[in-house]
C-alpha cells in the first residue's frame, strides 16, 4: 500500500472515530434533554439522527477534502504533516457544526420551555 | 485508463454519488420527519413539507457537486486539466467534500424547519394535532 493511501486511510479512520466518540458521549444526555422538551417522539428521533448526520458529514467532508498529492520524493514526515492538517480541518469543521447544532438545540429548548412555563 | 477516460467516468460516478448520498440522508430522516410534519398546522402544509423533504436533500447534494469547477488559475484549458491524474483525483475529493457539506447545510436547514413546526404545533392549543402531541 502506498504511503499516500495509508495516510488518507488513517485520516479517514480518525474522522470516523471523532464523531463516533462525540456521539457516544453526548447521546444519552441529549436524548434525555429532548425527551423532556419535546412531547413528540418523532421529534426526539429526528434531532438525534440529525446530530449523528451533522457529526459524520462535517468530519468526513473535511477529511475527504484533504489531498495527499505530494511530490513523489516526499519524506515520511511530510505525509504526517499533511495528515495533521487534515485532522486539524476535521476537528475544526466538526466543532463548528457541533456549536451550530448546540445553538439550535438551545433555541429549541428555550422556545418550547418558555411556552410550557407560560 | 487514460486521464480523459478517468475524468469522464469519475465525473458521472460523482454525480451519481451525490444523488445517492442525498437520498441516503433523506431516507435516514424520512420517518421521524414525517411524524414531525404531521404535527404541522393546516391540512396542506404537512403534505407539502413531506413532498419537499426529498428535494431538500437531493438538490443541495447535486448543487454541492456542480459547484466544484475543474478550471483553476493555473489550469484553464481542457488539455491542462486532463494532463495530471493527481489534479483530477484532487477535484473528485473536492466534489465529494462539497457534496457532504451541502447535505450538512440541508440537515441544519431542516432542523430549523422542524423547530418552527414544533413551535407552532406547541401553539396549537386544543386541536387534534395538539392532542396528538400530548399523547
Amino acid at each position: 500500500m502506498s504511503l499516500e493511501l495509508s495516510a488518507f486511510l488513517i485520516l479517514l479512520a480518525i474522522s470516523v472515530a471523532v464523531p463516533t466518540i462525540l456521539f457516544l458521549l453526548l447521546r444519552s444526555s441529549l436524548n434525555d434533554l429532548l425527551r423532556h422538551t419535546l412531547r413528540l417522539q418523532a421529534g426526539v428521533t429526528f434531532y438525534l439522527r440529525s446530530f449523528l448526520l451533522v457529526l459524520y458529514l462535517a468530519a468526513l467532508s473535511a477529511a475527504i477534502g484533504t489531498s495527499f498529492d505530494l511530490k513523489p520524493d516526499s519524506r515520511f514526515m511530510e505525509y504526517v504533516w499533511k495528515g495533521a492538517e487534515g485532522v486539524s480541518s476535521t476537528l475544526e469543521k466538526t466543532l463548528w457544526f457541533v456549536a451550530i447544532y448546540m445553538v439550535l438545540i438551545t433555541v429549541l429548548v428555550a422556545t418550547l420551555k418558555v411556552k410550557d412555563d407560560e | 485508463m487514460t486521464n480523459e477516460r478517468y475524468l469522464i467516468v469519475s465525473y458521472f460516478v460523482c454525480a451519481a454519488l451525490s444523488i445517492a448520498l442525498g437520498l441516503l440522508a433523506y431516507l435516514y430522516l424520512r420517518r421521524p420527519f414525517a411524524g414531525l410534519a404531521d404535527a404541522a398546522p393546516g391540512r396542506s402544509l404537512p403534505t407539502m413539507l413531506k413532498r419537499l423533504f426529498p428535494c431538500g436533500f437531493v438538490l443541495p447534494a447535486l448543487l454541492g457537486f456542480v459547484t466544484v469547477s475543474y478550471r483553476s488559475c493555473d489550469r484553464t484549458t481542457y488539455t491542462e486539466i486532463v494532463a495530471s491524474r493527481g489534479y483530477l483525483i484532487e477535484k473528485n475529493q473536492e466534489q465529494i467534500s462539497s457534496i457532504l457539506l451541502y447535505i450538512l447545510a440541508a440537515v441544519v436547514f431542516w432542523n430549523l424547519v422542524a423547530l418552527l413546526i414544533l413551535r407552532f404545533a406547541h401553539d396549537g392549543g386544543d386541536g387534534p394535532k395538539a392532542r396528538q402531541l400530548d399523547r
